[in-house]
């Protein structure tokens, strides 16, 4: 692995490196579609917050085509479909949670089921 | 820790003080001083890099970046719009681009609607337009408690909204970074795109704050 060097931090951190990925894959949901997410605990990666496990949301908008982490986290570099998935707070929080607010998770497709 | 302390009162900073255990250790700092010397002295690591890199993220790029940002949109109409519709290539106008902004997403205040954004796995932010975040954004109080009571967290750094507006928590949980775009405060009709700059503060654009106002 190359060591990064001083006079090319400033074009390194400028260039970034995104994981976004030109590819197009289908898009097997839609904005407004009502989704429930997976009810997983895998004992490696996932960027599922615990908080919305199990829990419906409404899809917001498709953020396109990005390497998948939980796979990435093995090592493997598998493409994937984004949403942003808005959830309501009493959804979220039952009694406690308040119905004029929401939360926006971004959220890939193999989390999710039709709803 | 301290920052999101200070501007905590009454019970609150009873409830949250004894959060201590989230509260950086000295064992921690101990674990990261033994990395740093071990990666430097295999030759992984080169120190001089890192100098580069804190000073870049202390003097170069910071919340000075995502407040230009802001003051554009608030007297350019077009330029709100392509912020608004392709934020990336927006910002990337100005020059702000790279690591922890590859895929930058704005969101709009509005007289209904008030934005808020947290990383609940860990500390995700938006580094070429607000530079690192402030301890109290990658706490654990901060992350678990605005995604359910947004507007008791909002209160607590000293901001009371209408009771009918909306609140939006944005949770970067995968590789997109959010910025808020605030309201434009009222009374800065005579104010230029520089001097806009001035009111838009970093807490502003992650939606803990709002910007100042003129003469404030």
């Amino acid at each position: 692995m190359p060591v990064l060097k001083a006079e090319n931090v400033a074009a390194a951190l400028r260039e970034g490196s995104t994981a976004r990925l030109a590819q197009d894959l289908p898009a097997r949901f839609v904005c407004g579609q009502r989704v429930r997410v997976a009810n997983i605990n895998p004992q490696d990666h996932t960027r599922i917050p615990r908080y919305v496990r199990g829990h419906v949301g409404v899809v917001d908008s498709d953020q396109g085509v990005f390497i998948f982490p939980d796979a990435h986290a093995r090592g493997e570099k598998v493409a994937q479909r984004l949403y942003s998935v808005r959830f309501t707070g009493t959804e979220l929080w039952g009694p406690q949670g308040k119905a004029d607010t929401a939360v926006y998770v971004d959220l890939f497709e193999s989390y999710l089921a039709p709803q | 820790m301290f920052v999101y302390h200070a501007k905590l009162t009454g019970c609150r900073t009873e409830v949250l003080s004894k959060h201590k255990h989230n509260e950086p250790l000295p064992e921690t700092v101990l674990r990261v001083k033994a990395l740093e010397s071990l990666l430097v002295e295999k030759g992984l690591v080169d120190p001089a890099a890192l100098d580069e890199l804190i000073d870049t993220y202390e003097t170069r790029i910071g919340p000075r970046n995502g407040a230009k940002v802001v003051a554009r949109a608030w007297v350019d109409p077009a330029y709100r719009d392509r912020l608004l519709s392709d934020a990336s290539a927006a910002i990337a106008e100005f020059g702000f681009t790279g690591r922890q902004g590859e895929d930058m997403v704005v969101v709009e205040n509005t007289p209904q609607v008030h934005n808020m954004v947290v990383c609940t796995l860990c500390s995700c932010y938006p580094w070429p337009v607000l530079g690192l975040p402030p301890v109290w954004y990658k706490s654990a109080p901060y992350r678990a408690r605005v995604v359910a009571e947004p507007r008791a967290v909002l209160a607590e750094f000293g901001y009371t909204l209408a009771d009918d507006v909306e609140i939006r928590v944005w949770d970067s949980t995968a590789e997109v970074r959010y910025l808020v775009l605030p309201m434009r405060p009222a009374g800065t009709q005579d104010l230029d795109e520089e001097l806009l700059a001035e009111l838009v503060t970093r807490d502003a654009m992650i939606g803990t704050g709002l910007p100042r106002s003129p003469r404030a």
